[in-house]
């Protein structure tokens, strides 16, 4: 077994899955690999096994958050050292995971954050990128760090970390956002970020499409009023 | 309260009570679920007969019609009852995780198991 274990989340991704299960062992082959199926309908789960890397079958589609959790779960009962955790729809650039581990290596970080837009040109909508702005300036305001993309599911864990986020209600079910990034602050946990390059969705469908990003907002509002006002256990 | 009203009101609750009862026993409904309701149509009876706290209440609220303070309990009971089940709804929700985590987890222990034999 290997120290480092790659989540990959998956929910209907039999088009890009095979293709981001190649890049990623490419460009990490000292890594593990874990699929997690969030109960897709579609060839999800054979194509990953046929690349041979591990997958968990979740029987019901539980939402990204849920599926992430489960590889916290996963990675705490093997006794993995460091997490990632990295889309399956190839929007992440595995090769930027070198970056996540040198800024944990070099400020003792217990995660880290892969943020698209410290380096090079992505391109997003408008409200998509004021919403990032938005949460960007609460992250600010309550843990006095500047984070850029809270809302990237890129990222890198410690041991300490992902083993306090597998237990119960510690992640959400759907989307972690800037809450989880205050919620692991007050619990004394360092949080950094590091430059990560992430490319356009290629079919250029988003989770944050349609109606749902007024709906997403006043959720994380809610999500951050929770952190704020829930005490320490 | 008209005898025509208090008559709906008691066939009504009446005939909610009843219901709920033949759910339980038909095992369709779970008891403990069961009795925010039965409390409700309980609730629903009385208030077809209770002149006699329904009307000085009224009174008392400024309301000049009392069928209409009969409305308005009714409807603050459902928003519990509604409020109830949505707590419910949630914990399944947290439990249906759980649970779903540890299958994934216990079927890939399983698999392994199985493919060293």
């Amino acid at each position: 077994m290997k120290s480092h274990l790659i989540v990959v989340p998956a929910y209907d991704e039999e088009e890009h899955i095979a293709g981001v299960l190649d890049d990623i062992r490419e460009n990490n082959p000292s890594a593990d690999i874990l699929v997690v199926n969030d109960g897709s309908t579609d060839k999800t789960s054979e194509l990953s096994k046929l690349k041979g890397v591990m997958v968990l079958d979740i029987p019901l589609n539980i939402g990204y958050g849920g599926a992430v959790q489960t590889g916290f779960r996963f990675a705490t009962e093997f006794g993995y050292e460091f997490v990632v955790t990295l889309d399956a729809d190839a929007q992440h650039d595995p090769s930027s995971l070198k970056n996540l581990v040198s800024v944990m290596e070099r400020e003792g970080a217990d995660i880290v954050i892969g943020s698209r837009f410290l380096e090079g040109t992505y391109q997003m909508a408008l409200l998509r990128k004021a919403g990032i702005w938005l949460f960007s300036v609460i992250a600010r305001l309550y843990t006095g760090l500047t984070f850029t993309d809270p809302t990237s599911g890129f990222q890198l864990f410690n041991r300490k970390v992902f083993s306090y986020l597998s237990e119960g209600d510690n992640y959400p079910l759907d989307y972690p956002d800037v809450n989880i990034i205050m919620a692991l602050h007050k619990k004394k946990f360092k949080v950094r970020e590091a430059p990560v390059r992430m490319v356009e969705k290629p079919n250029g469908k988003s989770m944050h499409a349609g109606l749902r990003p007024l709906v997403y907002v006043a959720r994380m509002f809610l999500a951050i009023l929770m952190v704020l006002l829930r005490k320490e256990d | 309260m008209s005898l025509g009203m208090r008559i709906v009101i008691f066939i009504t609750g009446t005939f909610l009570f009843l219901t709920i009862l033949e759910l339980v026993r038909k095992k369709k409904f779970r008891e403990e679920l069961s009795l925010v309701w039965l409390l409700v149509g309980f609730g629903i009876i009385l208030a077809s007969i209770a002149d006699f706290v329904i009307d000085p209440l009224a009174f008392r609220l400024g309301i000049s019609y009392p069928p209409a303070l009969v409305f308005m309990v009714l409807f603050l009971l459902l928003v519990v009852v509604v409020l109830y089940f949505s707590v419910v709804v949630s914990d399944l929700k947290g439990r249906n995780k759980e649970l779903s985590q540890k299958m994934a987890l216990m079927e890939f222990r399983l698999n392994t198991l199985q493919k060293k034999d």
